[in-house]
């Protein structure tokens, strides 16, 4: 494959679109009521981008690993192991949206654990899928999984 | 975003007409594997593009944005590059807060807020960088403030400012001091949001979920580094002038760990390859009761609302080792009541390897009412009822107070021969460093103190010794192509072991021996095993050959930096014979001054250097071999203006 050649032919296309994707982002958590929050413009992580499905599942995989915090990375790992290779395409999109949109990682989990309502655009079947995961019906102790 | 896109929406059309493209072909042995007959020659192709700034950061936590909005800020086109979304650094764990003598809550000083850091780093923190960071601290949160991040105010409008563990007022003398700074419970999130977001308004340019792989030194001059796009698999040489390392801690050294599964020493590790020193690495700070497996932790509470911990045996044991306190005796105390516990063989669970936090013997409206988030907790991420079981817990690895070595401007420094001198080119700042502000034991909120400061110093040594624009010969074409076939061979590596195997084990024998309970002869099987599963680095088999979001490879290349951290932490902890701050000896209880503290100074010899230990441990390892060398560096105890500040002199640490 000539890398050179087809970044040189993309490059213009992916400027006009990488503007589009700097948005402002309004998530915030509301933890108290006379809270200031935080509008703030930071890039959005660009889901809507087109790839392969294989690979998006394979970021997701990556992305699912690697959160702030230990109580997302155990959660969203072991339900990315159980469920994302699964997945149909539509599916992917609302898990990717899910995990890559919202600033702070504590508002995922809040959510999944239903200590705060899950925003109208987030909740669907793959939002209540997670929520049924954390509950740990099957009672094991989490631990990452392995990948292989 | 590839490189690609950022440089076509870069403010500077100039960023674009820098790239270089280059292919870069390795010639590969192929991969070792245990029938020696699979070895080949292959040619394999590697894209490498080469990118220029004035500075980079290697890093998006708190420490990493701090520094980088700072060097936009004055000008320098930067780069950084991070191996997840910034807002995803594990910064955004932080709930507490930052401390900072504002005085908004009670009059209030930071000379005595550097006290209290001097006191709880044992006396082995370095008082000119103490003095810093707490002299900086109410300037360092009011920018904080000024650049929008949301702090909670007293009604008057004032930062709200709570009590934390560890600070007083008047030297120790005046009560608890109330100087933490928070923005509700995500005061790390807040930072982190606001500081991209800011640092985006200038000439920063992200190069989001790129895993640094090395540092690139040419005669000893920091360059840049080296990174793979998982996105796209391609290799990216970054070249600039002055680079800051803010990659974070290694908790995932040991098993059990309150860290995100990131943080795997990635900084430390690079510095160790290009044979600088780190620092103190033994100094972990671990916290009693983790839920096993997961690590979670189980907070005090539990214990404070009645609960207790009990061996495979039913035994409530700490009414053994603390009659009086029992369960709410201090951290450390616990810790080790429990390690020794399950060293002497009552430990639940088929392994014996942990203990249980008992919970079901008090009234179930009790719990439900004053520990609502344990019951969750508990079920969530261990399957425990608390109603009905306990929940498995041990000692939870929760800080680490060593790493790279800098002077209180935030260079890194090297000691040798007697002197410290700083490593042309290279900075760092925050858990990856050590200034070291935390010394033997870290401080509560002080940490977020630490990133923020630390990370300011760096943007503003860097604009002290360098302008913008300032020119920079061109990379060696040879530079970096030693981490590509690292690389390489760690894609291809086809031995026995499964990284997931063997990290277990490196995390195992880690919490075993290096752990809370410190003794000769667990520390000499500790380092005997350790230098065995280093070697085993050579067996691994990684199972994806891909170069496009290979979590395998990604996990394996993370595993090396485990392993180089891991063995500097068990060395420093054999070789220290003393107990000082979390690093705590059976065999050598005391602290190992150069006066015995203890008593009256007056009749006393100073000890030499070589005989007591209140100095800082450096640790350099070979990468190949793991073998590690260990010297000793003064602790540095003038402040920056005695007329200002006073040192604290050391004595016996009670509180």
């Amino acid at each position: 494959m000539n890398l050179i050649k087809m970044l040189h032919t993309r490059t213009l296309n992916l400027s006009y679109n990488a503007l589009k994707n700097v948005q402002k982002v309004a998530f915030s958590s509301n933890t108290t009521n006379n809270m200031d929050t935080t509008y703030m413009e930071i890039p959005l992580y660009d889901v809507e981008k087109q790839q392969p499905l294989e690979k998006r599942k394979a970021r997701l995989h990556y992305q699912s690993r690697k959160r702030g915090m230990l109580e997302n990375d155990l959660l969203l790992s072991t339900f990315a192991k159980k469920y994302l290779n699964g997945f149909n395409e539509k599916q992917t999109m609302m898990y990717d949206r899910l995990i890559n949109s919202p600033s702070n990682d504590w508002d995922i989990f809040y959510w999944i654990v239903e200590k705060k309502p899950t925003p109208k655009e987030f909740d669907n079947e793959i939002m209540n899928l997670l929520k049924k995961h954390a509950k740990n019906e099957d009672k094991i102790a989490l631990r990452q999984p392995d990948l292989h | 975003m590839s490189a690609l896109m950022k440089a076509a929406v870069s403010r500077s059309p100039a960023s674009l007409a820098s790239y270089l493209y280059r292919n870069i072909h390795v010639a590969a042995s192929g991969a070792t594997s245990k029938d020696a007959s699979v070895t080949t020659n292959m040619t394999k192709a590697y894209t490498v593009i080469d990118h220029k700034h004035d500075a980079l950061v290697i890093g998006a936590g708190g420490a990493g944005l701090r520094a980088a909005f700072g060097l936009v800020q004055e000008g320098f086109k930067t780069a950084v590059v991070t191996k997840l979304f910034p807002t995803r650094s594990h910064t955004v764990a932080a709930q507490g807060g930052i401390n900072a003598a504002l005085g908004n809550m009670e009059e209030d000083s930071w000379l005595w807020h550097m006290y209290d850091t001097v006191k709880g780093s044992d006396w082995l923190g370095d008082q000119d960088a103490i003095h810093y960071m707490t002299k900086e601290a109410p300037h360092a949160v009011i920018e904080l403030d000024n650049y929008g991040m949301p702090f909670s105010r007293t009604p008057e409008g004032k930062i709200y400012q709570r009590a934390f563990g560890g600070q007083s007022l008047k030297f120790g003398k005046g009560g608890q001091a109330h100087r933490c700074c928070a923005v509700a419970d995500r005061t790390g999130h807040s930072l982190l949001h606001t500081l991209y977001g800011q640092s985006l308004r200038y000439d920063c340019e992200y190069f989001i979920e790129y895993f640094a792989l090395d540092l690139l030194m040419e005669d000893g001059v920091c360059k840049g580094c080296i990174a793979i796009n998982l996105e796209d698999g391609t290799l990216h040489r970054f070249q600039a002038k002055n680079t800051i390392l803010a990659t974070g801690g290694t908790g995932r050294s040991y098993f059990s760990c309150t860290s995100a599964h990131t943080c795997t020493g990635d900084g430390t590790a690079m510095a160790a390859r290009v044979g600088l020193q780190n620092e103190d690495m033994e100094f972990v700070q671990f916290h009693p009761t983790g839920i096993y497996g997961a690590g979670c932790l189980m907070t005090e509470g539990c214990r404070g609302e009645g609960g207790f911990l009990v061996n495979s045996k039913g035994e409530r044991f700490m009414e053994r080792y603390a009659p009086v306190a029992k369960d709410l005796a201090s951290r450390d105390v616990v810790s080790r009541a429990m390690t020794v516990e399950i060293m002497e063989g009552r430990g639940c669970g088929p392994e014996k390897d942990h203990v249980h936090l008992q919970l079901h013997h008090l009234p179930p409206e009790q719990l439900k009412q004053r520990l609502p988030g344990i019951s969750e907790t508990a079920m969530i991420f261990a399957g425990v009822d608390v109603t009905k079981e306990p929940i498995p817990v041990l000692p939870t690895v929760h800080y680490n107070m060593g790493g790279t070595p800098t002077n209180f401007r935030g260079e890194v420094i090297t000691h040798r021969g007697g002197a410290d001198r700083v490593v042309a080119g290279l900075l760092a700042a925050g858990e990856a460093s050590c200034a070291s502000v935390h010394g033997a034991n870290r401080l509560g909120a002080n940490s977020l103190l630490d990133i923020v400061v630390f990370g300011r110093a760096c943007a503003l040594t860097v604009a002290d010794t360098a302008r913008p624009g300032d020119p920079q010969p061109p990379l060696a074409p040879t530079t970096g192509e030693a981490s590509i076939a690292n690389l390489d061979s760690i894609r291809y590596a086809n031995g026995s072991i499964s990284t997931a195997d063997l990290r277990l084990r490196m995390q195992k024998c880690m919490q075993k021996n290096a752990a809370v309970f410190r003794q000769k002869s667990t520390l000499e099987e500790g380092q005997r095993q350790i230098h065995e599963i280093y070697k085993q680095i050579k067996d691994v088999k990684v199972s994806d050959r891909s170069l496009i979001w290979n979590s395998d490879l990604v996990e394996t290349l993370e595993l090396q930096n485990l392993l180089i951290n891991s063995v500097q932490i068990v060395e420093g902890a054999l070789a220290r014979e003393e107990s000082r701050g979390a690093h705590a000896r059976e065999d050598f209880k005391t602290r190992r001054d150069e006066y015995d503290y203890s008593k009256p100074l007056e009749g006393q010899s100073k000890l030499p250097f070589e005989q007591h230990w209140r100095k800082h441990t450096l640790a350099e390892t070979d990468p190949a071999t793991g073998d590690t060398r260990l010297t000793y560096r003064p602790v540095i105890d003038r402040t920056l203006d005695a007329a200002e500040c006073s040192t604290v002199p050391p004595v016996i640490r009670t509180y």
